[in-house]
């Protein structure tokens, strides 16, 4: 019994990191389109920026979120300018050129992390790092909880922005309906930044919150940008509570496994992973109508 | 009239969420036909070819080609067993030649053709659809009357027992709409059993064996020409539609 | 698209081949790694370019190659007869990955085989039966440099003549009819997923002779080699850059990216930039020539060609 409930509250905690992380994804896609393979190189110098921030000027990493956040809002809306825009808009789906350019765009990201702060594995650690708590009889780090307290809060911080802002408005709109949304006046420039710059700044305060966590590397954020995807196909894209729900999912399935059999930490990934694959190919109907999107069959011209 | 129809449909249905595009559609083709389809916009004919070829799979029904089931089948099983489709919205496989185009028709449908033997085959099908002086141009290329032609001969490439053409005398002038109705009974002529979308009503009329009459998803009428013109319930249809031209006598 | 006459090819085979009389080791040596790039672009190309199914896990089918070779001679079987075995679980695995991937459409395919990539590498590493993340060795005393460049060189010539043989083939006019619009394929009769399997299939097993090659000549073998995602990406860019979905393309990326790292290695300042290299070629094609180089030369040619008169009006349609 103590194992369930360890392995509900683990998995909560985990999982508002994984919405935050995947919510990054999502908003890139619904409105613009574009898989922003970047997105884990992102994460990667959210870390980074973290621990400069952390090591130069003693600003607690959660602290630091704060500057972090709007820094990588402002990022967005600069590598929209500069890349983004000039990709091919297809609205019969997302374009493989799309995906090749944010793929060279996570290459560079990682080699000028290489450069700035070399290769080695480098970690924030705070007086409270190594403290834990216990919650409902299960011990859990301090981090792990300051993460969910930060992600809850930038979710919720967000899901008002989409409701009340025209901006967040006209986003889910055009993620809705892409072309009703255009031809009720919304300017599809600015949208477009404005998911970049969002996208982006999730992508920094994601990394931020996962180098309060693991140790890192350049190399880092690969196997939590497979993560993403995975919760993106399950929960869709299109709300908040569906990446919520999908990281919820996941991160449940990765706790049960860890507690429930022995399979060795280091093969848990490629575990988790296998596992969604193949529900993937299980249920193609099956998870909110996003599904038909992905997979093939039954096109309607 | 050989006692099993070549097509039977028996209730067909198609939902997408909460749209109901076909509802319990159900008529037959006989071997040698020009079977006509007609409706105002958004009647459903289309989506009845997909379900038929496989691009859709029906929400429930039966469709019998040849005396076995093919409701559900992909369409690659579909074309194999000898029924073919042509698009409304062409699509032609722009980065290769008229004669590659054709080719993958030949070497992949009912009829398997490989070698000089499948080259045969393609040109005669370039020469009856008048794309024999086109053959090694890039399909990109194109005018749209050529492309319509394309799809047509990419489809008869297949060898198929039936074909069905989706709306091909979309946007040509009157002079190209007779030499369509033309190669459509030649079609027929060589054994191959058409059914056709159509919005020229009056081609329609002209070159159909029977009619079958579509209107929100549901069978208005089925018969020969004469009839249905002067069905109340077809004239009913129509009338609200102004993109269709009156019914009548004159083609 | 006027492909390369075969004169050409057969001069640069032949050139090849009597390479080892003219050169010295330290150029066989390169050449060996061109001929390496030349496989793997080639190969990967079939599905990638020719299908327009981008896998960017294909490391696995090298490493398979590879493991299985070195496993094997470890156990006394003679290096070059490990061969066919490798290729042929290479093929049965991509068949396993293939059949569910394939379900997915374009860019999903794509990030499925990260993972699956990603998955083969951390199982690798994990097991101690393929000596976990320390790698294995190649028994000693089969090392014959003559041999190996023989091997690889014979590989790269079968493998681009494979690569013309299926474009000009039935097959290879399906996999382009899949690539262009795969619904349309299908309608007139194509059964995508056989044809996408067969391509994967055919590509995972030259690979995979490559990965034993790799593993004969380099001795030793260590999932961060083989089974790395650098090693993906590596086989992807090589087609891409030269020109996908063509038999010319990925040979001009084979050269223009050993030709590149030989130069990189040479100045230690840019020794590590080789991801900068990858990401900025990436982008720059992306953005500018999504076909390659062989796109630029057409885009280029058809410029000089347009400014001579056009062959007159248009056949007016028969009706």
């Amino acid at each position: 019994m103590t194992d369930l409930v360890s392995v509900l509250v683990n998995s909560l905690l985990a999982a508002g990191l994984y919405a935050t992380m995947a919510y990054g994804l999502a908003v890139i896609y619904g409105v613009m389109r574009i898989i922003n393979l970047a997105h884990a190189g992102l994460m990667m110098l959210g870390a980074y920026v973290t621990l400069t921030l952390f090591d130069r000027f003693g600003l607690d990493p959660f602290v630091g979120l704060v500057v972090t956040g709007p820094l990588f809002f402002l990022l967005g809306v600069v590598l929209h300018r500069v890349v983004g825009r000039r990709l091919p808009r297809s609205d019969a789906g997302p374009s493989m050129e799309s995906l090749l350019l944010t793929f060279g765009v996570w290459l560079v990201l990682q080699n000028l992390a290489y450069y700035v702060w070399s290769g080695d594995t480098q970690s924030i650690l705070t007086g409270y790092t190594l403290k834990s708590v216990a919650i409902l009889g299960v011990r859990v780090g301090v981090p792990s909880l300051l993460v969910f307290g930060a992600s809850a809060l930038s979710l919720v911080f967000l899901n008002v922005l989409l409701r009340t802002t025209y901006l967040g408005k006209a986003i889910r709109a055009v993620t809705q309906n892409r072309d009703a949304a255009l031809l009720s006046g919304v300017d599809a420039d600015r949208i477009s930044a404005t998911a970049f710059g969002l996208g982006t700044a999730f992508a920094g305060l994601a990394g931020g919150m996962l180098s309060t966590l693991y140790a890192f590397t350049p190399d880092f954020g690969r196997s939590f940008l497979l993560k993403a995807f995975c919760i993106i196909v399950l929960g869709g894209m299109e709300s908040v509570t569906g990446v919520a729900v999908g990281a919820l999912v996941l991160a449940v399935l990765e706790n049960g496994l860890a507690v429930y059999t022995s399979v060795p930490t280091s093969f848990q990934d490629a575990v988790s992973f296998t596992l969604l694959f193949f529900a993937l190919v299980a249920f193609p109907q099956g998870l909110p109508g996003l599904f038909s999107r992905f997979v093939r069959r039954g096109a309607l011209h | 009239m050989p006692a099993e129809p070549l097509l039977s449909v028996r209730d067909l249905s198609k939902r997408f969420g909460g749209l109901l595009a076909l509802d319990g559609v159900h008529f037959e083709v006989a071997r040698g036909e020009i079977f006509g389809i007609i409706g105002p916009n958004g009647a459903g004919k289309t989506t009845l070819f997909a379900c038929l070829t496989g691009s859709l799979s029906p929400t429930r029904g039966e469709i019998r080609f040849r005396g076995k089931r093919i409701d559900g089948h992909p369409s690659p099983a579909v074309v194999a067993r000898g029924l073919v489709r042509t698009h409304q919205i062409v699509r032609p496989f722009r980065e290769m030649t008229v004669e590659e185009n054709v080719s993958v028709g030949a070497h992949f449908g009912a009829g398997r053709r490989r070698g000089t033997d499948a080259l045969r085959r393609i040109r005669e099908i370039l020469e009856r659809t008048g794309l024999g002086g086109r053959a090694k141009v890039l399909a990109g290329t194109l005018t749209i009357g050529e492309l319509k032609r394309l799809e047509i001969a990419r489809a008869l490439a297949t060898e198929p027992t039936a074909i069905c053409l989706d709306e091909v005398m979309g946007g040509l002038n009157p002079a190209e709409i007779v030499g369509a109705m033309g190669l459509i009974r030649s079609i027929r002529d060589a054994g191959v059993t058409v059914l056709m979308i159509e919005h020229h009503v009056h081609a329609v009329l002209g070159v159909s064996d029977r009619i079958l009459v579509l209107n929100f998803g549901q069978r208005i009428a089925e018969g020969v020409p004469r009839v249905i013109v002067s069905d109340p319930e077809v004239i009913a249809a129509y009338l609200g539609d102004d993109s269709v031209p009156v019914l009548g006598e004159d083609a | 698209m006027r492909a390369l006459p075969a004169s050409v090819g057969a001069v640069a085979a032949g050139a090849a081949l009597a390479a080892p009389f003219f050169l010295d080791r330290g150029a066989l040596n390169d050449l060996w790694s061109l001929a390496l790039g030349v496989i793997l672009a080639s190969a990967w190309n079939l599905l990638g370019g020719f299908a327009g199914q981008v896998s960017l896990g294909y490391s696995a089918f090298l490493g398979i190659g590879a493991y299985t070779t070195v496993l094997l001679s470890l156990r006394g079987v003679d290096p070059f007869l490990t061969l066919p075995l490798g290729a042929l679980l290479a093929a049965l695995f991509s068949v396993v990955i293939g059949l569910p991937a394939f379900r997915l459409r374009g860019p999903y395919f794509t990030i499925a085989t990260i993972g699956v990539g990603e998955a083969v590498r951390v199982s690798a590493a994990s097991v101690s039966f393929t000596g976990g993340s320390s790698g294995l060795r190649m028994p000693a005393g089969s090392f014959d440099f003559q041999l190996n460049y023989y091997s690889m060189a014979i590989l790269a010539i079968l493998a681009v003549a494979l690569s013309a043989f299926v474009r000009r083939s039935a097959f290879g006019h399906a996999l382009a009819a899949i690539r262009q619009d795969i619904d349309a394929a299908e309608s007139l009769g194509v059964n995508s997923t056989r044809f996408k399997l067969a391509a994967h299939a055919l590509s995972a097993a030259v690979v995979a002779l490559a990965g034993s090659l790799y593993a004969i000549n380099f001795q030793y073998i260590a999932p961060g080699s083989v089974f790395d995602f650098r090693m993906s990406l590596s086989i992807v860019l090589m087609p891409i850059v030269g020109g996908v979905g063509t038999v010319v393309g990925p040979v001009l990326g084979a050269l223009v990216f050993s030709t590149l790292q030989i130069k990189l290695l040479a100045i230690p300042a840019l020794r590590d930039a080789y991801l900068l290299l990858y990401g900025g070629l990436l982008i720059l094609v992306m953005l500018y020539e999504p076909k390659g180089l062989v796109g630029l030369w057409l885009r280029l040619t058809a410029r000089l060609r347009s400014s001579v008169p056009a062959p007159g009006p248009e056949v007016p349609d028969a009706g």
